[in-house]
């Protein structure tokens, strides 16, 4: 289920967070013209332009995530250290371990397994086995953090929250219902920065 | 047409029409079971709905039922009146974004779809006794009356997809029906259904002599999850089931047993859209194929269920529908088969839209909740 949005045009940009971190942003036009935005501090851009598709249907409609997605669960998701490694990207391995009861808790990095349907996929079958997501925002960003809490909004599992490697203080993340992905763009000073390609005309 | 197989004779269908006015001034549509207990806790459960936001359906749903299967004092009837009213939730959230309503539960993936005509056990003039009925069904001769009720079907609507009730009271009766309609019909997809009223041994036994038929998948031959999984494991044709696997708590048994190749989910029993899509992704996760259960509905389920499976490619077998058995529908535009299938309407929501008169006139009791 990628977002069901007519896309004009899609132009991905490499920025330097403020950490210092490479993060690569997409932004995409709908063909009624509303932008949205995705990101990821990974290699593929692939997460961040199904993302931005997101951002833009929701932005289009001038709801949340959450709503295009079913509603939520929670209206704030906890987010604490976590040091137990990620179930890895691979179907065959997912569906052996939740048949051997490998799992209380299926730790996942969205931005490694992908789009939105696969996150929705995936808790769909936890729901069915009972099971919470912790989904794991990798480099501790706070987009990272935000999007987690929007996805483990939408998990039935009463356990579903965010996870991080590092020492920071565990906190509860607000859901935010505001129109798109629930991601505060401008908490990063370089994305005003980005200089977005339009289409041409 | 008489409806006749294992769990009752029937020739009329009652069912709760659901309006859903949001603030926005936009009406969504939805449908449930006609019973007494289902009208009357649609009612009851709409009552707790005025106020609430119909995008956040799963507060909604745990406002209504509660967080867990234990929570949902109502059972079945409560699953299903929820399912209506979500229903309705879903229709008016999609008017108002202004998508269809398959594409906020995924995405339009196709226009058209083929469905499945039910054949009834016997066929018979007037809905009889279970007693009539089997005497009936003694004449083995009377099975012919069946296959040209097919091929009436075949002719008038096109169907390629056939489920064929069954009594559950003679496995000779079934078998030299389902051969014959494999001969008069040898390309038509035919599944079989007897509610699970065949006892496991007895099941089992007629699967294997129909193994080679080709049929598409048995359907509750027996139960319950136990006695599937036992015959499922003694045949080569898929086993389906609309009665074992019903609802959220019954798939991760399912799945670990191995008890069915196909989820025949109802979206009434699952509880709504939600329910069913996630039940759905699990099932193809774990290697099980959904498909779309229906009994006799008005237009607005049997199009709800064509955006199910329009939007979800998860969905690979073609709907039941039992509408084109229906003498009058509640929809403005008549929602018909043609070649054996329907086509999912335009427009936002479930692009459909109801007559008054004709709901007025099918109407037996009404009332309004604010």
């Amino acid at each position: 289920m990628a977002a069901p949005l007519a896309i004009a045009h899609t132009h991905v940009h490499s920025m330097r967070a403020a950490s210092g971190k490479e993060v690569l942003v997409a932004r995409v036009l709908a063909a009624g013209g509303a932008a949205g935005y995705g990101f990821t501090l990974n290699e593929d851009a692939a997460v961040a332009r199904d993302m931005a598709a997101w951002d833009a249907l929701a932005r289009s409609k001038g709801v949340s995530l959450l709503a295009l997605l079913g509603g939520s669960y929670r209206k704030s998701v906890k987010a604490e250290k976590d040091d137990y490694p990620c179930i890895a990207p691979d179907w065959p391995n997912f569906r052996k371990g939740i048949l051997e009861s490998r799992w209380n808790l299926l730790r996942i990095d969205p931005f490694a397994w992908g789009s939105v349907e696969i996150v929705q996929t995936l808790a769909a079958s936890a729901a069915s086995f009972e099971l919470g997501i912790a989904f794991l925002a990798p480099n501790e960003h706070p987009w990272e953090f935000q999007y987690c809490a929007a996805l483990a909004a939408t998990v039935k599992g009463e356990d579903s929250k965010v996870i991080f490697r590092k020492a920071f203080q565990d906190r509860e993340l607000r859901v935010k219902d505001e129109p798109g992905i629930g991601v505060d763009w401008a908490s990063e000073p370089g994305f005003k920065e980005i200089r977005w390609q339009n289409p041409q005309k | 047409m008489v409806h006749a197989g294992s769990m009752y004779v029937i020739q009329k269908t009652e069912r709760t029409v659901i309006e859903l006015l949001l603030e926005n001034g936009i009406t969504g549509l939805g449908e449930t079971w006609g019973t007494p207990e289902a009208y009357a806790l649609t009612g009851r459960f709409a009552k707790g709905w005025i106020g609430k936001d119909a995008l956040d359906r799963h507060a909604l749903r745990d406002a209504t039922l509660g967080k867990s299967g234990y929570d949902n004092r109502n059972g079945r009837n409560g699953l299903a009146s929820f399912a209506g009213l979500d229903l309705a939730a879903w229709d008016a959230a999609a008017r108002s974004l202004q998508l269809p309503l398959a594409e906020l539960i995924g995405a339009r993936r196709r226009e058209s779809m083929d469905v499945v005509c039910t054949l009834p056990a016997a066929i018979l003039d007037r809905a009889v006794t279970r007693k009539e009925l089997t005497t009936h069904l003694d004449v083995l001769s009377n099975t012919k009356l069946v296959v040209q009720f097919a091929q009436d079907q075949v002719e008038k609507f096109g169907f390629r997809n056939f489920k064929l009730k069954s009594a559950a009271y003679s496995t000779e009766w079934d078998w030299k029906l389902l051969h014959e309609l494999r001969e008069a019909m040898p390309e038509a997809r035919i599944r079989f259904d007897p509610n699970a009223n065949y006892p496991p041994a007895v099941a089992t036994e007629l699967c294997r002599r129909l193994d080679d038929l080709g049929l598409e998948f048995f359907e509750d031959p027996t139960g319950e999850l136990e006695a599937i999984a036992r015959l499922k494991a003694a045949v080569k044709t898929p086993v389906a089931t609309n009665m074992w696997v019903v609802r959220d708590e019954h798939l991760a048994p399912a799945i670990r047993r191995n008890a069915v190749d196909v989820v025949l989910g109802d979206l009434f029993m699952w509880g709504g859209i939600d329910a069913w899509r996630r039940m759905a992704r699990t099932a193809n996760v774990f290697g099980l194929k959904p498909a779309l259960h229906s009994v006799y509905e008005t237009g607005i389920a049997t199009v709800a269920n064509l955006h199910l499976a329009s939007a979800l490619p998860e969905v690979e077998y073609p709907n039941d529908a039992g509408l084109h058995f229906l003498t009058a529908d509640v929809l403005a535009e008549p929602q018909v088969v043609r070649n054996g299938a329907m086509k999912l309407p335009g427009g936002a929501g479930l692009g459909v839209a109801l007559d008054r008169a004709k709901l007025d006139a099918l109407s037996v009791e009404a009332a309004v909740i604010s």
